[in-house]
Formats: structure tokens, C-alpha cells, sequence
């Protein structure tokens, strides 16, 4: 083979000289191979020591009290009825605050799509919560914005008489998704700009052309278009969402009780002020399962995008 | 200078699958500018591409002034291309651009130098060498790929589709400046296109490829007269040539329920055959008065008018059969319209005739 | 607040999207009026909370405690003063070693990985994409355990280079989809030209590629530095107050110091200042990171 650089197509290598193809090979994994090594020691390995201990009881705060007791762990984490409310209230604190965040991502989007003046500098104010250390914004949240005597708030709803609600213990699970809307939103935005922006001029010209008003051109041929859009932002949402732990860490401490508790949260707690290894890993596994079980259904659409895209390219 | 040759050059993408290039046998004459031209997929980027270096030889060989080049890398084969997007590196300035393949044959700076100079000034770059390619038209980005291959003094010249991006009136004149330069440098040249009229004007000698394999090689005169088959009969020449399935009578073809006498050695060549193609161009059709006897003239009735100015086209059906289209060059300033009959007969010295089945010419 | 605007990404003509099919020039101006006035509202509304957080920094603890927000009073730099003096200092310095040692190691990892994966591939190009898109699934809550282990039993708790190689694997795929993407950027004919000009590999990946893909590595670093800047979950639990970075100086300070509004305002907004400004520059590019390069 000559020292040609090749675009991928399928089988470029197929019908070449045999006799270098396997040097060839490995010259061109070469440069793939410390990334793939590495994220597969930095991710792989623990993910496998997970299932290990989750076997085994084994509570750090009693030395030598690590045994083989095989799938208790995994018993005692389906009769805890805390680890089934925890469980719904990740669901719905990660679904809740996707579709909302898409969905005013979404407005904002069509609002930001058109020409209007200082449309940069609104676009730079919209991503400003997305960007602030979520440590700091929900302690933002927690303080300054929510706090029932003194926070904005309340002032801001006080002639409609709600001066006094206090947010953050009487409705902790919306606190701590409305602080996660306010910094998702943003994002979810751009995405869904950048699908607005991706759409030929040329189509909607046509339309008008044809008689469409905004709203049938928006129904029958933005909305469609943005679709792939709207699911990678859900599905997209949804991966870093169910990961949420600072924000529930720094508003409620997954309180009061579990009432604003998601699963990174309790496993947390498990892990790091129970010490039951054993326990908090097993609680890994299932989370990992579940997981795995949306992540196919969501893989599924993702490449359904991804190769959309190839094909665009 | 050099000869090339493609000895039954063959690139099999997928093994099993039909080839994209098949048996390819063609030689360049030393000096010479040779069009590949055909349909999209007809394999005649991929043959180019085999000559470049950039797609592998699957089978038989491709030679570049006598040595076999199969093994040897694109940088050692002694040519330069020019690509259809121009491929000009945006980070360097025309100058940079031009003397980057000299620079990677570590050729000095001061020789660097007079060569760009010297192709700048043949190409009217010499105001522009300073500037990069993102401020320049796309004419004169085409000129830099030019001059880029000008400087290497390669032994072949490769162009693959080098003026589809520019407009009609841009791509008339490059043409011209292009086959010029080609002539007074006299460099062996390989040229890919899709369109025929490029290749018809552009070229020493034409090869005309469909479905990966060579049709004909010719010159353009001989490719336009002696169409070795009914594809380069239909995609050479334009408006197409008419290609009618006719039954055979007992003299000639049945045509329009008119008699078309042939020619004795073309009906010969026709044997027993019930039925032949028959290709006619539309120049070569005789306009008759429609008050003609009826069983010497084809009647028709115009569909469509192309007015040029020097000269007309008639899109037309037959009175007779009326599923079956012609197009007839009338003079300019034609004085029918839509709907209007005219009445035609063929040029009988001027017939081609293909086979039915194979499409091949007989004789 | 200095607001650096950047250009959209895409400045198209009015009228092109939906919106303002009115033919009569006046009213689809009042329409477009109003439309960019609740946007403002709206711009502004989301932002509130930021600038409120800023303008809370400056004021002294009584005026942060008001019952009726004060808008206008003395500002302050006490805040600020105490908060260095409380001692962030060294947990910026963990933030901003963590943060750039680990972007720079995942772009010298990414940088080749993209390579291999777009112009000149390597078999099975799309289950290695598919591989390093499917640790982002995997929930982080279900390593923890191990890699508190582990952490512990090689004695690298409270260690930098622990968070350096976790933020390393965490920002790794995003890296590598999105270098890969504007890999794919590049003309395919660029590259053959190069050959058939003679260039080495090495020397065409310099010269011609590095130029046309360096905005997009700069993007990338940015999108790395603002998860590493961010991450928490790592730091609460692997570090303390040897290797604690910004976020676990914010839960430390408000546990030593309870909750005093704004010394606390401006904590958050030291702490997050940075990521604003990356993120800022990088607003075009934020999507395309976090999509896995699936928008552009």
C-alpha cells in the first residue's frame, strides 16, 4: 500500500495488498491505543470490582468484617423500601427535569432564532446558568434565591400572598429540580438552536411560497426536523441528569428523610457514612442495570443520530 | 516526458462485487491530453485515482514512462493533480502553496522561488502570491492548483473534474487556457469529466467509460462519427443522438410506417436480425414540406421548440406512433410551434446502426 | 458585570425562521418587537440570579439581610478579602492544577485516538466511538466504591493526581468525539494532495491539519476545563484539605463559617468566575461537546 491517507469507506482495505495489512493495521491503531487503554483501566476496571464487592459484606468501619455472603447484598437492596422511593425519585427528578428543561429550552430557542437586537448578548445571558459550578448554584438556590423569609423568591411572590413558603423543606424535590431546570435549560436551548439553524433556509422560503403560515410551517416543518434534535437532548439530558449529585447534596441532603434523595445521593450516603461497601456496591449494580436497560433504548436513538450524521458528512 | 499505460488495470472494491474499473487498457502518448469521460460511476475518477496513487492496482498494471508503478507510492510516481475542490492548503499563502511540493523534494529555497515566479507569471498570479486561498475567487484558486502542479515539471498531469466549480462563462475560457498551457507545455495529461462537451473540445484523444469499463478510445471527430457502440452513440453529442428500435423491411427499417432504405453494406452487416437500432442525429435528418407524399416522409408533430439563434431543435413524436420521440435540428428563426406537423426524413449516408441485444455497431 | 458577546454562531438573514410570515412590513415589525423585548425579559429573568449573586458579593452581611433586596448600597470588597483570607488560595491552586494538567492529558490522548478514528481508521472504527460513548452511560455512583478502594489502598487519598487521572477519564471520550469531528472536517483531497506532494504523515498533520482543526482543539480544552472545573463528586469524596478543589472549599466554608449570604456570594462567585469566562468563549462549542460531536 502506498502511504496514501484514506477517507473512511467501507472496505478500503479489502481488495489491497493482503501482505501489509496486518502492519498497516496496528500502525494505525497505534495512535488509538492510549486513550482506549486508558478509559478502559479508568472506567472498566471499576465498574468489575463493583459486582466483586457487592458480593461480599463488608463495612468499613469494622475491620476484618469482609465475607463472602454472595447475593444478599442484592436481597437486602430490594426489600429497603428507602432504596424503591429513591429510586422513583430519580426517575422523576431526572425525566421531570429533562422534559421541562426541553421544553422551555425549546421556546427559548424559537424566541433566540430570529433577529432581534442585542440577540448575542441575550444568547450570553440565557448560558450563564448552565456554566455556573453547580456547587455554587445550588447554594444559590438554597440561600439567596429560596430562603422563605428573605429570599428573592418569596419577595418576588409576596402580593401574591406565598411570602413565607418555605421551598426547600415543604417541596424539596421541585427546589432541587427547578435548580436543575435553571441550569439545563440553557443548554438544551442551544442544542435545539443549533437544530433551528441546521434547517435549510430554502424549505421554509418554500413554504411561505406555498401559503404556510408560522404556525403550520412550525408543525409541519420545524418540529419534525427539530425531533432528532429534542431526542438527543433528552437522551443527552437524561445521561448527565441521572448523575446529579451536587445539586441534592448542597440544597437538601436528600431530605427531609429520602423525599429529595436520588440514587447517586443514597449510594453516597451508603458508601461514605455507613461504610457498607457491600451494600452501597450492590446498589451500584442495580443502577448500573437499570441503566444499561434505558442507555440500550437510548443508544439506540443516539445512533440512530450519529449515523445521520455520517451520512451527512 | 512520459508514456502511460493502463494494462488491464483493474480496482475491485469489494472482492466478489463488479468491479470499479475493469480490465482498463489505455495509452497516453507522450505529450499527449487524454479525456477520461462518462457517467457518475462509471469508474473514471477511480482510474484516475489508480494513476494518482490514492486507490490501490487490484489487478494488472498501470505504467508511467515504461516502469511499473503498482508499489510505488503517489509521491514517487513523478506526477501532480489538480482536484476538483482545488484541495489549496488554507493555512499557506499561493506562494506557500505552490512551493510545498518542491519544499518536500527538498529542493532549494532560490530555485523554489524563480519556479513559482515563473508559473505565477504564466498564470496571472503574480499579484496574489502573498495571499491565502480563503481571499481569492474561484477562479483563480483553480489557477493556483494549476500553477501548483506546474512548478513540480511532472511527467504527467492529473485533473480530476478541475472546472465543475466554476461558472459556465468562467469554465468556456479556463478550457481554453487550460488545454493552451497544455500544449505549450507539452506534459503528458490525464483529464476526468463528467461532461462531453469538456472532453470533446479539451482532448487529444477521448475515452469514454460506463460501469467500470472502457467504451471507446478515440478521437473526438471519430468518437462523434463512429460510435463504436449505442452508449457512446447516445452520450456523445448533444442534443443526444436519436436511438430508435426499429423492425427491419425488406430494403431498410420500417420507420413511421415509412420505408427507410440502408445503405447496402449496413444492411448487410445487419444479417437476418428482425429488428436494429437505429441512431440518427438530429442534424442529420432532412426537413421536408409537410405537403409531401406520404410514403417518402416521416410525419410529426412538434412538442417542444429550442430556438438558439443560429439553429433550432425540434422535439417532436411521431404522427404515426406517437410513444416514439425524435429531435431534428431545423435552421434558426424556425418558423413552426407547438403542435405544428413537420414532415422528416433521414440522411441515409449518415445512419448508424447498433445491435439490438449487445448495442455494438454494425459493422 | 462585562458581558462579552460573541457572534452566533450562524447570523442569518431576518425572516428566515418560522415567525414573521406577515407580508405587511409593519405588523411582522411589531411582532418581531415584542418577540426580541420577551426575550430580554426572559434573558434577563435566567440571568437574575447571577448577577444577584454578584452584586451580593459586594455588600456587607446587613445589607445581604434585608428583608426588601437592596439594589443600591455601598459595595465592598470585605467579602472577598475574607474569603482569601479564609484560606481558598490553595484549593484554587488544586482547581487550576487539576483542571489543566488533566485537559492537557486528555488532549495528548485524545489528539491521536481521534486520528485513528477518523482519517486514517482503524477496523471496527464505529464500536470504539460506541465504546467510549457507552462509559458516559455508566453512572459514576457505581465506581465510587471501588475507586475509593483502590484510592485508598495505593494511599492516594487527598492526592491531585488522583483527581488528574479520574477528570482524564471522564473528559477522555467527549475528547475524542469531538476531536474526531473536526477531524472529519478536514478535505479528504488535502490529504492526498499532501501525498502526492511528498509530505510525511508527520509533517501533514502539522502543517496542514493542525492549522485547520487548532480552533477546535481550543474548543475542546475549553469543554474540558469546565467539567474538571465543575466536578464534585470526586473531589467531596477522594479529597480533603490537601487536594480539595474550589467546590469542596465552598461545602467546607459554608460548614466552618455557617451561612453568611454575601461572603458566601462571593465564594460562589470566585468559584465559578472562571468556567463562566471558558464558557463564554467556548458558547459555540458547548453543544458540540456535550453532544458527543453529534451537533456541530
Amino acid at each position: 500500500m502506498t502511504t496514501t491517507l484514506e477517507r473512511p469507506a467501507p472496505d478500503k482495505q479489502a481488495g489491497g495488498a493482503p501482505m501489509i495489512d496486518r502492519a498497516e493495521g496496528w500502525r494505525r491503531r497505534a495512535p488509538l491505543l492510549p486513550a482506549l487503554i486508558f478509559t478502559i483501566i479508568v472506567t472498566q476496571i471499576p465498574f468489575l470490582l463493583t459486582i466483586f464487592y457487592s458480593l461480599q459484606s463488608w463495612n468499613l468501619v469494622r475491620p476484618g468484617s469482609q465475607s463472602f455472603v454472595w447475593f444478599q447484598n442484592y436481597a437486602d437492596v430490594f426489600t429497603d423500601s428507602q432504596f424503591r422511593q429513591v429510586a422513583l425519585n430519580t426517575v422523576v427528578m431526572t425525566l421531570g427535569s429533562v422534559l421541562i428543561a426541553v421544553a422551555l429550552g425549546l421556546v427559548l430557542a424559537l424566541l433566540l432564532n430570529r433577529q432581534f437586537f442585542g440577540r448575542g448578548v441575550v444568547r450570553t445571558l440565557l448560558i450563564t446558568p448552565f456554566l455556573i459550578t453547580p456547587v455554587a448554584a445550588a447554594l444559590l438556590w438554597r440561600t439567596v434565591l429560596l430562603d422563605p423569609t428573605l429570599g428573592l423568591v418569596n419577595f418576588v411572590l409576596s402580593p401574591f400572598g406565598a411570602s413565607g413558603t418555605e421551598w426547600i423543606s415543604e417541596f424539596p424535590l421541585a427546589s432541587v429540580m427547578a435548580a436543575l431546570v435553571w441550569q439545563w435549560t440553557p443548554f438544551m436551548m442551544l442544542l435545539l438552536l443549533a437544530g433551528l439553524q441546521s434547517q435549510p433556509t430554502d424549505q421554509l422560503e418554500a413554504a411561505r411560497v406555498d401559503g404556510a403560515n408560522s404556525w403550520s410551517i412550525f408543525r409541519e416543518l420545524t418540529l419534525p426536523h427539530l425531533r432528532r434534535f429534542i431526542e438527543l437532548g433528552v437522551v443527552l439530558g437524561t445521561i448527565y441528569l441521572v448523575n446529579t449529585f451536587d445539586t441534592v447534596y448542597m440544597m437538601t441532603q436528600g431530605g427531609p428523610g429520602v423525599a429529595s434523595a436520588n440514587l447517586p445521593f443514597y449510594i453516597y450516603q451508603r458508601a461514605f457514612l455507613g461504610f457498607d461497601i457491600g451494600q452501597s456496591a450492590a446498589m451500584g449494580v442495580v443502577v448500573v442495570i437499570l441503566t444499561l436497560i434505558a442507555a440500550t433504548f437510548a443508544l439506540r436513538l443516539l445512533f440512530r443520530t450519529f449515523s445521520g450524521e455520517e451520512e451527512a458528512a | 516526458m512520459a508514456e502511460v499505460v493502463f494494462d488491464q488495470a483493474s480496482r475491485i472494491y469489494t472482492p466478489g462485487a463488479k468491479p470499479a474499473v475493469d480490465s482498463l487498457d489505455l495509452t497516453v502518448a507522450d505529450g499527449e491530453l487524454v479525456v477520461l469521460v462518462g457517467p457518475s460511476g462509471s469508474g473514471k475518477s477511480t482510474a484516475l485515482r489508480m494513476l494518482a496513487g490514492l486507490e490501490p492496482i487490484d489487478a494488472g498494471s498501470v505504467r508511467i514512462d515504461g516502469r511499473d508503478v503498482v508499489d510505488v507510492p503517489s509521491k514517487d510516481r513523478d506526477i501532480a493533480m489538480v482536484f476538483q475542490n482545488y484541495a489549496l492548503y488554507p493555512s499557506k499563502t499561493v506562494a506557500e502553496n505552490m512551493a510545498f511540493p518542491l519544499k518536500m523534494r527538498g529542493m532549494d529555497k532560490e530555485e523554489r522561488g524563480r519556479r513559482v515566479r515563473q508559473a505565477a507569471e504564466m498564470l496571472g498570479l503574480t499579484d496574489f502570491l502573498d495571499r491565502k486561498p480563503k481571499a481569492m475567487s474561484g477562479g483563480q484558486r483553480q489557477r493556483v492548483a494549476m500553477g501548483r502542479a506546474i512548478v513540480r515539471e511532472p511527467q504527467v498531469f492529473l485533473m480530476d473534474e478541475p472546472l465543475s466549480n466554476l461558472d459556465a462563462k468562467m469554465r468556456v475560457q479556463t478550457r481554453a487556457q487550460i488545454a493552451e498551457l497544455q500544449n505549450r507545455l507539452a506534459v503528458s495529461t490525464v483529464y476526468v469529466t463528467h461532461d462531453q462537451v469538456e472532453a470533446m473540445t479539451m482532448g487529444d484523444r477521448v475515452a469514454v467509460l460506463a460501469d467500470g469499463k472502457l467504451q471507446q478510445y478515440a478521437t473526438p471527430p471519430e468518437l462523434y462519427d463512429r460510435p463504436t457502440n449505442a452508449f457512446v452513440a447516445g452520450f456523445i453529442g448533444s442534443p443526444a443522438m436519436n436511438l430508435l428500435d426499429l423492425p427491419r423491411s425488406s430494403t431498410g427499417v420500417t420507420l413511421g410506417g415509412v420505408e427507410v432504405p440502408l445503405p447496402r453494406e449496413i444492411s448487410d452487416a445487419a444479417g437476418s436480425r428482425d429488428r436494429i437500432t437505429v441512431g440518427i442525429r438530429p442534424e442529420d435528418w432532412v426537413l421536408e414540406s409537410t405537403d409531401a407524399d406520404a410514403g417518402s416522409v416521416i410525419k410529426a408533430v412538434v412538442d417542444v421548440v429550442e430556438e438558439l439563434g443560429s439553429e433550432s431543435y425540434l422535439y417532436a413524436h411521431l404522427a404515426e406512433d406517437t410513444s416514439t420521440s425524435i429531435v431534428v435540428r431545423g435552421p434558426g428563426r424556425v418558423k413552426v410551434r407547438f403542435g405544428d406537423p413537420i414532415a422528416v426524413r433521414p440522411n441515409p449516408e449518415a445512419l448508424h446502426v447498433f445491435d439490438v441485444e449487445t448495442g455494438q455497431r454494425l459493422p | 458585570m462585562a458581558v462579552t458577546t460573541s457572534t452566533p454562531p450562524d447570523e442569518r438573514t431576518p425572516d428566515t425562521a418560522e415567525g414573521a410570515p406577515e407580508p405587511r412590513r409593519r405588523r411582522g415589525n411589531a411582532v418581531d418587537v415584542w418577540l426580541g423585548v420577551i426575550a430580554w425579559v426572559v434573558g434577563i429573568a435566567f440571568f437574575f440570579p447571577v448577577f444577584w449573586m454578584v452584586l451580593t458579593s459586594f455588600k456587607t452581611e446587613a445589607d445581604a439581610y434585608t428583608p426588601t433586596p437592596k439594589i443600591i448600597f455601598e459595595p465592598t470588597l470585605e467579602q472577598y478579602e475574607g474569603v482569601f483570607s479564609s484560606g481558598i488560595g490553595p484549593y484554587l491552586a488544586n482547581s487550576v492544577g487539576a483542571t489543566v494538567i488533566s485537559t492537557l492529558l486528555v488532549l495528548l490522548l485524545a489528539i491521536p485516538a481521534a486520528f485513528a478514528l477518523s482519517l486514517r481508521p482503524v477496523q471496527k472504527t464505529s464500536d470504539v466511538l460506541f465504546f467510549f460513548i457507552s462509559t458516559k452511560m455508566l453512572p459514576v455512583v457505581a465506581a465510587i466504591v471501588p475507586i475509593y478502594v483502590v484510592v485508598n489502598e495505593i494511599g492516594a487519598l487527598d492526592n491531585i493526581w488522583t483527581l488528574i487521572v479520574l477528570y482524564t477519564g471522564m473528559n477522555l471520550p467527549i475528547a475524542v468525539w469531538m476531536m474526531r469531528s473536526f477531524f472529519l472536517e478536514v478535505p479528504g483531497e488535502l490529504l492526498e494532495q499532501a501525498s502526492i506532494d511528498g509530505a510525511p504523515l508527520w509533517r501533514t498533520l502539522r502543517e496542514i491539519v493542525l492549522p485547520i482543526i487548532s480552533p477546535g482543539i481550543f474548543a475542546t480544552a475549553l469543554i474540558c476545563v469546565i467539567f474538571a472545573w465543575n466536578e464534585f463528586f470526586f473531589a467531596v469524596n477522594l479529597t480533603a484539605a490537601n487536594a480539595g478543589t474550589v467546590p469542596v472549599f465552598l461545602v467546607g466554608f459554608i460548614t466552618s463559617e455557617g451561612l453568611y449570604w454575601a461572603q458566601l456570594s462571593a465564594a460562589a462567585t470566585l468559584a465559578a468566575l472562571p468556567v463562566v469566562i471558558a464558557g463564554w468563549v467556548a458558547q459555540n462549542k458547548l453543544v458540540q461537546g456535550l453532544s458527543f460531536g453529534a451537533v456541530k
